[in-house]
């Protein structure tokens, strides 16, 4: 059985539908990832499945239960967390706070405690930055901060909607060493990217969505074959 | 020179109770993106209701009387909200300025009806203590108008920094998208800053009521005018700057006073307003971080 299951999902902004009947899985345990173009709804699609936006048709359930339409307190409490697009970090709040925020529905003040302990041995950044206002940190330690901040509810499936994006290439190297590391803990994991390279590494399925339609669904294998796709995402020459 | 200072000093004191009303408006402005117009009027609803004290028991102490207030305050905020704000499309600005707007006529015209336009004596405290140095006195009742609202404004600070409820209202006024992927309920949040803010109104305009010796339906609009007043000098979402510029409309107003008289003196605090927004739009202390 799948983890997540979306089904025939659209979503609009007033008129404009932005995903037009959007279906796809993933599997309980993997890695999957997102690709496509600018404007193509991968942001709309993860914003859906979170709760923040609404879906005017179709059906997404989680670990066997419907979620779709549900709110978004209620979707990270069965353990659904978005590492946001621009990671959103709050700027005046503190590192501490902002992981205090992201474990804002546990009561378990003990544990806590302990998984703040754990994400500073994760994220040694993140400790010496422990009190400084999330607004003053570089872009990737406020990506290292919102990735920290979504694993704070202790999810089942981690979205990370490009979690890349305008960093350094040796942050990125970092983000997706943390993406495997992770998931070698047990956390299935559903990202965007636009950087096929670096997807191609740790993913074992890939989606390509197109003007809010998937266009594509198979494995690493599959993807660096297709003509067209390597084309568009990995330029031609490269493998 | 001693009248100067007589009067910057009982001023500042008075402007504790326009501070507690600049941070109504900046709260919720932080947390909602929006003027509650209705704010003023409905604290002085809330000093109002304090009354009610009175009636159910005759001679209550003036401290029950303001506690009254401080619940009634809450409730009415409550109401505020859910009236203007929670069955409203936040998403047209205008929609809830109507809103709010009509609310405060609509308290306003309440207090009327039910008082029959009469103003209504508030219980004074310590208005018999007098504190002095040669000439220059401390009135009791102000010390006390000070005081109360310097604790109601650390209780804030306490609940803003060190209770969960304000880890939430300060992760939603900095950023709405990713508090509630957190998990935090925009919706719970927004009606509690109504309820916090409302107790704030409430004891303000109770205080209010205390120092002037009286509560008037006349003093809805132009407490709504000082509170806005305050809100734009301290800027929009900034609690520090609301405290700070509630003081210092306070002591400027009181100022004028002296030297203009007090039909005038309202007219220099509106040209304070107009010099604020044409070289410092952003407040005292241009917010740190705020939304867009
Ligand atoms: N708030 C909005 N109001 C109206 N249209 C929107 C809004 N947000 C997105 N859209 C439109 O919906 C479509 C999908 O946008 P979305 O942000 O999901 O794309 P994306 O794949 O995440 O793009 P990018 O790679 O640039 O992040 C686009 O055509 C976009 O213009
Ligand atoms: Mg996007």
């Amino acid at each position: 059985m799948s983890l997540l299951k979306i089904q025939d999902v659209v979503t609009a902004y007033g008129k404009i539908e932005a995903l037009k009947g959007v279906s796809l899985e993933v599997a309980p345990g993997s890695i999957t990832c997102l690709l496509g173009p600018n404007g193509a709804g991968k942001t709309t699609l993860m914003m859906t499945v979170a709760g923040i936006l609404k879906p005017r048709k179709g059906g997404i359930s989680f670990a066997g239960e419907e979620i779709a339409g549900r709110a978004p307190h209620d979707i990270v409490a069965r353990g659904v967390a978005l590492v946001p697009e621009n990671r959103l970090v709050f700027p005046a709040m503190t590192v501490l706070e902002n992981l205090l925020a992201g474990a804002y529905q546990r009561g378990d003040k003990k544990a806590v405690a302990e998984d703040i302990d754990r994400m500073y041995a994760r994220f040694p950044r993140l400790r010496e930055r422990s009190a400084q206002h999330a607004g003053t940190l570089s872009g990737g330690e406020q990506q290292m901060l919102a990735v920290a901040r979504a694993l704070m509810s202790r999810p089942r499936l981690l979205l990370m909607d490009e979690p890349s994006l305008g960093l350094a290439p040796l942050v990125v190297e970092e983000i997706f060493r943390i993406i495997a590391e992770l998931h070698r803990d047990g956390v299935s994991i559903f990202f965007v990217e636009q950087n096929a390279h670096m997807a191609l590494k740790v993913a074992q399925h890939f989606f390509l969505i197109e003007q809010g339609r998937i266009s594509f669904s198979g494995t690493p294998g599959a993807l660096a074959e297709d003509e067209v796709i390597r084309r568009a995402y990995l330029g031609s020459a490269q493998q | 020179m001693l009248d100067f200072l007589q009067a910057v000093s009982d001023g500042v004191l008075f402007g504790a109770t326009y501070a507690l009303i600049g941070i109504g408006f900046t709260l919720v402005f932080g947390v909602m993106h929006k003027i509650n117009m209705a704010y003023a009027a409905a604290s002085v609803g809330g000093a109002y209701c304090g009354l009610l004290v009175l009636k159910v028991m005759a001679g209550a102490p003036a401290w029950l009387v303001f506690l009254g207030a401080f619940a009634a305050g809450g409730v009415l905020g409550w109401m505020v909200y859910l009236t203007c704000f929670h069955f409203i499309p936040l998403s047209s600005p205008l929609a809830t300025l109507m809103s709010t707007v009509g609310m405060l006529l609509l308290i306003d015209e309440v207090i009327v009806h039910v008082t029959n336009g009469m103003p209504q004596n508030y219980p004074l405290m310590f208005d018999d203590v007098m504190l002095r140095a040669g000439e220059f006195t401390l009135r009791g009742d102000l010390l006390l108008v000070f005081g109360v609202s310097v604790l109601v404004m650390i209780g804030l600070l306490l609940l803003l920094y060190h209770t969960r409820l304000g880890l939430a209202t300060r992760a939603v006024s900095q950023q709405p998208v990713a508090a509630q992927l957190c998990g935090i309920r925009l919706v719970r949040v927004n009606a509690l800053t109504f309820v916090v803010t409302g107790l704030l109104g409430g004891i303000a305009g109770a205080l209010i009521g205390a120092s002037v010796g009286m509560l008037s339906p006349l003093l809805t609009l132009p407490l709504t005018v000082k509170g806005l007043i305050v809100t734009v000098i301290g800027g929009l979402g900034s609690v520090p700057g609301a405290i700070v510029a509630g003081l210092l409309v306070g002591g400027f107003e009181n100022v004028l006073q002296l030297y203009r008289g007090v039909t005038e003196r309202d007219l220099y605090v509106m040209l304070l307003l107009f010099v604020f927004l044409v070289f410092r739009p952003g407040g005292i202390f241009a917010p740190k971080s705020g939304r867009d």
